[in-house]
């Protein structure tokens, strides 16, 4: 409710279209004939920039994606120097030089795709902490063992382990597949 | 009982572990072709440079991957619905024994023989013998004869215990107050361990089960010596 209310007192302040407001998406003939303050009402953000198209979901927002390789704004506003380098490109392209045609591609777009899609070593990063966090709970290990575990039990001994073992065949446990099954019963000595 | 770094069952002693063994085969045999299957669709899902920004519906893959689920489990339930009833089957048992878990410590009784009950406690590790295993060995052993069938009923006189001992697949809770009845029939002769598995208090881990399972002829001549 506040909302319409809003937006009709905005509507009749400015006598704007109701295209103008309207959350459907932005053509490039809608930003061009309206007035500094008009605009800075409708899209706050857009400043002198140009839109071009519908974007990605036909807001005039500009965004680097690998997916979208055409955003709805130009990045940078139209500036003098801008204008200049648009009018030249309107003849020969051979006319222009490296500089130019790169100053031309920057002026409408802020990253290259390698720019966009160049690895940001952020594994570096994340191996580094994941290194540090083994290495404490490393000492929170020998800590443990030397402070807080109590004395093994007698039986951990290898001649009692070698006993155990015996004592096992003895019982025939594992007969199928474990330990006795390697037992050669008959001429008494493993298989 | 298990040998030293055994990551799956112990090997089995009665018929019913050797289902469930085999159970057990058959859902993790299923269970590692899913799970490659989903590995290789993340895998390839990850690795892959191109995006699709117009994905809508697709009605076809959409059957088959509820489908094809959907029979799998029906072909992971029916042997285990089979299993679980013939886990409850009860024929016709020659002995009865009774098992009664206390804090902490279990008592065995044979009532269709004259004043046939003790106690079975573990031997501390101080007093092991060499070669005995520690927290398993107990000063009196359940006897039962093999390949007979033996109706086991299991109760507790304090708190919750549970019997189990895994190469026959039993696991079977002692609750005070009820009885509870599993057919016990063990196909080979040998000593069977298991440990006590419900939380009964300080010495839960120190309540071990030792069946000691042998021929006829020895077990009738164990009852008449015990009976002196």
């Amino acid at each position: 409710m506040l909302r319409s209310l809003t937006r009709t007192a905005l509507r009749q302040g400015a006598r704007i279209s109701h295209r103008a407001i309207a959350t459907t998406a932005v053509r490039p003939a809608d930003a061009s004939d309206l007035t500094i303050q008009e605009r800075e009402q409708i899209y706050p953000k857009l400043g002198n920039r140009d839109i071009v198209g519908y974007g990605f979901n036909g807001n005039p927002v500009y965004i680097d994606r690998e997916e979208w390789p055409a955003p709805a704004v130009r990045f940078r506003e139209n500036t003098a120097e801008v204008q200049a380098l648009r009018a030249k490109e309107q003849g020969d392209w051979k006319a222009l030089t490296l500089e130019e045609k790169k100053g031309l591609y920057r002026a409408s777009f802020r990253q290259t795709y390698a720019e966009m899609t160049a690895p940001t070593g952020e594994w570096k990063t994340v191996i580094a902490g994941l290194l540090l966090g083994l290495s404490f709970t490393g000492w929170v290990l020998i800590w443990m063992k030397t402070c807080v575990y109590p004395p093994m039990p007698r039986t951990i001994t290898k001649e009692w382990q070698v006993a155990q073992a015996e004592r096992m065949v003895k019982q025939r446990q594992g007969a199928v597949l474990g330990i006795s099954s390697q037992w050669d019963y008959e001429k008494n000595e493993w298989k | 009982m298990a040998h030293w770094g055994q990551l799956m069952f112990q090997d089995a002693a009665s018929p019913i572990m050797i289902q469930l063994v085999a159970l057990h085969d058959h859902a993790l045999t299923i269970m590692i072709m899913v799970v490659s299957l989903v590995l290789y669709m993340l895998y390839s899902i990850l690795t892959n440079k191109f995006t699709c920004r117009t994905l809508l519906e697709a009605q076809e893959i959409e059957t088959i991957w509820t489908v094809l689920p959907a029979t799998i489990l029906v072909v992971l339930a029916l042997p285990s619905l089979r299993l679980l009833y013939l886990m409850d089957e009860i024929s016709q048992p020659t002995l009865t024994v009774k098992t009664i878990g206390h804090q902490w410590y279990w008592s065995y009784e044979y009532s269709d023989f004259l004043n046939l009950e003790f106690d079975s406690y573990m031997l501390p590790t101080e007093e092991l013998q060499d070669g005995e295993f520690r927290l398993l060995e107990v000063d009196h052993r359940m006897v039962i004869p093999m390949q007979t069938e033996v109706r086991l009923l299991v109760t507790a006189a304090d708190v919750i215990h549970s019997w189990c001992v895994p190469s026959l697949g039993i696991k079977l809770d002692g609750i005070p107050g009820r009885l509870n009845q599993t057919t016990l029939s063990i196909n080979r002769p040998g000593i069977f361990y298991g440990q006590c598995s419900e939380m009964c208090g300080a010495n839960h881990s120190f309540m071990p089960i030792a069946l000691e399972v042998i021929d006829h002829p020895s077990f009738t001549q164990w009852v008449m010596t015990f009976s002196e």
